[in-house]
């Protein structure tokens, strides 16, 4: 696994500990404009996500988001917690529709935090819910952190 | 049923310039409001070369990058409109900034068949132009019969 020294980050390896929580992010409800922005920004114009005529035909009550808009959320989370450059790996699984006004909470916690090849690693769970608490991804994520004394 | 003789498969590769302003856009669409995302002179002043990439920017890279990767997965026998995403998960080897130049090759890596549905694994495996690998994404499909 390749780390880099000298990167910018918002953490040290010395400020997380095990059992740690990531400060959530509470999304605003998802909206139609939002997901014609995402599918422009991200290349995936999937009509299901657009056009509500095509999400009444297909049975999934009217047009849903992007996984990919919601694992973003996620990723949102973990960039404030330790920038984007540490992050090492990060992979969620999609497990559920996220609709119109949906509010999506990402929450996570430390798991593992260890010491390879010199380097510091934290390994983390994270998720998206919805305001029922229905899960939408879960997932988890390695980062790279610098020492704060190195 | 997937035809397994396609595992391994890969497809010719695509080049991508990291824009910008598809950074912005991105963010903008995600509403992350992190200025870093949004202003080279932010960007510059946290620490980094260029605008740095939020995390899920490689799903920009595959979609925009490879525009055929829909035709050419169809044409693999997967039925396109029956997909579903159902994993997704990316191994960041070095950094990426806007303006870099990558290349990225997509394979399929697996391929099972399960009652009343095909699990497909696909991998793009991303280089710069220092031919440094960067980035690989890995993307599960659920293709429903």
């Amino acid at each position: 696994m390749t780390t880099h020294a000298n990167i910018p980050t918002s953490r040290y390896f010395e400020d997380v500990q095990v059992g740690d929580v990531i400060p959530q992010l509470v999304k605003s409800p998802i909206t139609h404009q939002q997901l014609v922005r995402y599918s422009g920004a991200s290349g995936d114009f999937n009509p299901l996500h657009t056009d509500p005529r095509v999400g009444e035909a297909v049975g999934t009550g009217g047009i849903i988001a992007h996984g990919m808009l919601i694992m973003g959320f996620v990723g949102q989370m973990l960039s404030d917690y330790t920038g984007p450059l540490p992050l090492q790996k990060f992979g969620v699984r999609f497990k559920g529709m996220t609709h119109l006004e949906d509010v999506i909470t990402c929450t996570g916690t430390i798991t593992d935090k260890y010491e390879a090849d010199g380097k510091g690693y934290i390994k983390g769970k994270v998720q998206a819910k919805d305001q029922t608490g229905d899960v939408k991804v879960a997932g988890t994520f390695v980062a790279a952190l610098p020492y704060r004394n190195a | 049923m997937f035809d397994k003789s396609k595992i391994g498969q890969s497809f010719p590769p695509f080049t991508v310039r990291v824009e910008r302003c598809k950074v912005y856009e991105l963010a903008l669409a995600i509403g992350d409001t992190n200025p870093i995302y949004h202003d080279l002179a932010a960007a510059q002043a946290a620490g980094y070369a260029d605008v740095p990439l939020p995390p899920t920017f490689p799903t920009v890279l595959n979609f925009w990058g490879n525009t055929l990767m829909w035709q050419q997965l169809a044409e693999t026998g997967i039925q396109i409109a029956q997909v579903l995403h159902g994993e997704e998960a990316y191994e960041y080897l070095a950094p990426i900034v806007a303006n870099d130049v990558l290349t990225g090759v997509m394979s399929i890596v697996d391929g099972k068949s399960r009652p009343s549905m095909d699990i497909v694994t696909v991998e793009t495996r991303y280089t710069n132009q220092r031919n440094e690998s960067v980035l690989n994404v890995k993307t599960m499909f659920i293709v429903r019969e």
